[in-house]
């Protein structure tokens, strides 16, 4: 994302605000220690932990500001670490983090509580960025993601069945996904759709809610269905 | 047949087991046969308390006899002569997981003898209701039978199939608990056939069968997935399980139809005696065969399903092993090895590295993309631009169609935009976006890159102009370009459907 030309020096951005506090949680050591060493000059990482189990009393303890959080971890996945987490603590702000691009584990995540999904490959800044974002209590869409919510959304639905507005995308929802989609930024969205970027971001947040609190069963049917096809 | 192969391979089976006690084991299974030593040679060494209770709980502390001690009596109890001389080596007898109805016996005797399984049970079968010698047979090679050789890490196997290691076979665990459980069956069942006479033991066949199948299914118990629990429950008792740890309903019908089954035995004794007055003596004979059967079975009986019931699962697991095995070894290790060649090129171990991530994450996340659809085709036109080019191309889409002649048309303006993009626009990331819905197909590919004045350039660009924007026509769909100086490119192709 182009938006951390907004700020080239995310140290700057996190200096104004005071550093971001960050656990991270991962069962691979290696890339625990990496993501530290990225990040670790633009936010505090303040806790580590490699289970989930040990997970949820790391973040119950240290409160921080975003969790990092793997998607496949030993004790139950990140799932099991956001449900009791959110038991105890609804507020916690987690971004999902993994090597999978599968739809049921982005959806599945994202459905437990995750406010956005960024996969491993994403680099230092972006995912300062995306920590940023998660942590003022925006959602962070990846191009992938995305996609899924539009396909997942899509008129493939009887819209006879759809009687709640929690099931349905507005035309303008639809278009920032679509941008976003098509790799575009949010600041970038903003240009092409002649509104700001505070407004991207409400659209945004918006499907996001929608994303979770849907109890349409299609949804997470059309993630695990996805895979057969 | 069978009943000769049995007979011979009894008492060779326990001489090697006895023989496996004197020090000298000359097989190599130092370990392994010392083991078993210490704990028959030298009972004093540990008290027997100790020792039995370790046999009740134990998963590793049951002893330990060298397994290739007795698959290799096994081995020679069958003569050498019957072998078929086309097949270049006849499979180890051993008792077979896969397709068992008891304790894999049968398939494991029919595939190590070339026989119809369906022929060995029915050996087996007719044997039984002849003095119950089938039953005698099957329990003791249940007993000494190895289990179908363990599973091995994939790369191992292949390396021992390929001579490349020294094979060492695993250990093979029996316990005392198993030989008295049988030694008690064999001596209860004989005891009641001289009891009733002339070793015509068809009267209380039915009956002690009746009992037997309640008592199993009562021990059947220890055998679900919730054993592990259960045995917790009764402090490491395995049998004291059933009747101690809680089962739900099904465990509680069970106890009963067990119980009820035992009932019967009783019933139909009596019943074919007619006599009341023979009543206590029945009661003994059968409360004494099934306290034996019972007791001194259950731990043995759910130590050995257990080993079954993850024998088979191993069984499961190994096939889907071996393919990732294979798999690795095609793809990742090979990478690694040219990422090393050309350390010193970063951009090129980039691009092995994107190349390899890619498979490997489509490998094990990814969707099995059918041959003919716009998402197959895009993927792969994504990824061959990724790997002539070395820039990443992001692809998402949403919905997908069928190809056609438009719509493979579309994916080579598509393939030729990615192209251009990483050829000209310095950008480091393409991202492709595609939606499918009723009426039209969209294509978009974007860079960031430097990008261009469309009015003076697109005109004259061959690459623009005729692969992709005349492409587009010819087929009924258009092509925009949207680019300018310094704020990259985004090409937009649309197909109606």
């Amino acid at each position: 994302m182009t938006e951390t030309t907004d700020h080239p020096s995310p140290q700057r951005a996190a200096a104004e605000r005071g550093p971001y506090r960050v656990v991270i949680v991962d069962d691979h050591a290696m890339f625990r220690t990496g993501v530290r060493a990225e990040i670790g000059r633009s936010v505090a990482v303040v806790g580590e932990a490699a289970d989930a189990e040990h997970a949820i009393t790391v973040i119950l303890q240290t409160q921080p500001d975003v969790v990092l959080l793997d998607v496949h971890l030993p004790g139950g996945g990140g799932v099991e670490v956001i449900r009791k987490v959110h038991e105890k603590n609804p507020d916690q702000k987690f971004l999902a983090l993994s090597v999978s691009d599968a739809a049921e584990d982005v959806i599945g995540v994202i459905r437990a509580g995750a406010r956005g999904y960024v996969t491993k490959s994403i680099s230092g800044t972006e995912l300062i960025d995306a920590i940023r974002r998660v942590a003022e209590g925006d959602a962070v869409f990846s191009p992938r993601l995305a996609g899924f919510v539009l396909d997942a959304f899509s008129g493939s639905i009887d819209l006879a069945t759809v009687d709640e507005d929690l099931d349905r995308l507005s035309q303008r929802e639809r278009e920032v996904l679509r941008l976003i989609a098509r790799g575009y930024a949010y600041k970038e969205v903003a240009k092409e759709l002649f509104i700001s970027i505070k407004t991207v971001e409400t659209h945004v947040s918006s499907v996001l809610r929608k994303l979770q609190l849907s109890n349409r069963h299609q949804l997470t049917r059309w993630a695990t269905d996805r895979r057969l096809v | 047949m069978t009943a000769t192969d049995s007979s011979q391979l009894e008492p060779d089976l326990h001489h090697s087991e006895t023989g496996s006690a004197q020090p000298a084991s000359a097989d190599g299974q130092s370990t392994a046969a010392s083991d078993a030593t210490s704990d028959s040679g030298q009972p004093a060494a540990t008290s027997p308390a100790s020792s039995a209770g370790a046999a009740d709980s134990g998963q590793q502390t049951a002893l330990p006899v060298s397994g290739a001690a007795l698959r290799a009596s096994v081995a020679r109890a069958v003569p050498e002569d019957r072998a078929v001389p086309e097949e270049t080596e006849r499979p180890r007898a051993t008792r077979v997981a896969e397709g068992a109805w008891l304790g894999g016996v049968c398939t494991g005797l029919a595939r190590h003898l070339g026989w119809p399984l369906i022929a060995v049970r029915v050996a087996f079968v007719a044997l039984a209701t002849f003095q119950f010698i089938g039953v005698i047979a099957y329990g003791a090679l249940w007993l000494l039978l190895p289990p179908e050789s363990t599973v091995k890490a994939p790369g191992l196997e292949s390396a021992s199939r390929a001579g490349m290691r020294d094979e060492s076979r695993p250990k093979r665990r029996v316990d005392w608990g198993m030989l008295l459980a049988l030694i008690a069956l064999g001596v209860g069942l004989l005891w009641i056939m001289q009891n009733t006479g002339l070793g015509i033991s068809s009267q209380l066949f039915w009956p002690v069968a009746f009992a037997c199948a309640g008592a199993a299914l009562v021990w059947r118990q220890a055998d679900s997935e919730r054993q592990k629990r259960w045995r917790d429950e009764a402090g490491g008792k395995a049998w004291l399980a059933p009747f101690v740890a809680r089962g739900g309903w099904p465990s509680l019908v069970r106890v009963i139809v067990g119980l009820g089954l035992v009932g019967a035995a009783f019933g139909i004794v009596l019943a074919q005696r007619g006599e009341i007055s023979h009543l206590p003596e029945v009661m003994a004979m059968t409360m004494l065969a099934l306290a034996g059967v019972a007791i001194v079975l259950a731990p043995w009986l759910h130590r050995s399903r257990t080993a079954l019931n993850q024998a088979r699962a191993e069984r499961v697991r190994a096939d889907a092993r071996a393919d990732m095995a294979a798999h690795l070894h095609d793809s990742v290790l090979q990478t690694l090895a040219m990422i090393q060649r050309q350390a010193d090129d970063p951009r090129a171990v980039q691009q092995l590295a994107r190349r390899q991530e890619r498979e490997l994450r489509n490998w094990l996340y990814g969707d099995e993309l059918h041959e003919a659809t716009l998402k197959a085709a895009l993927t792969a036109a994504a990824a061959e631009v990724e790997d002539e080019r070395g820039v990443p191309v992001e692809l998402v889409t949403v919905g997908d169609c069928d190809t056609s002649e438009a719509i493979q048309a579309l994916v080579r303006a598509a393939r030729e935009a990615m192209v251009n993009a990483a050829k000209h626009s310095g950008a480091d990331k393409i991202d492709v976006y595609a939606e499918v819905d009723d009426e039209s197909v969209e294509v978009f590919v974007r860079d960031r890159g430097k990008g261009f004045d469309v009015e003076t350039v697109a005109e004259d660009r061959l690459g623009v102009k005729g692969s992709i924007i005349d492409r587009m026509a010819r087929h009924g769909g258009s092509a925009t370009i949207r680019s300018a100086p310094g704020d990259g490119t985004e090409v937009r192709l649309e197909l109606k459907r």
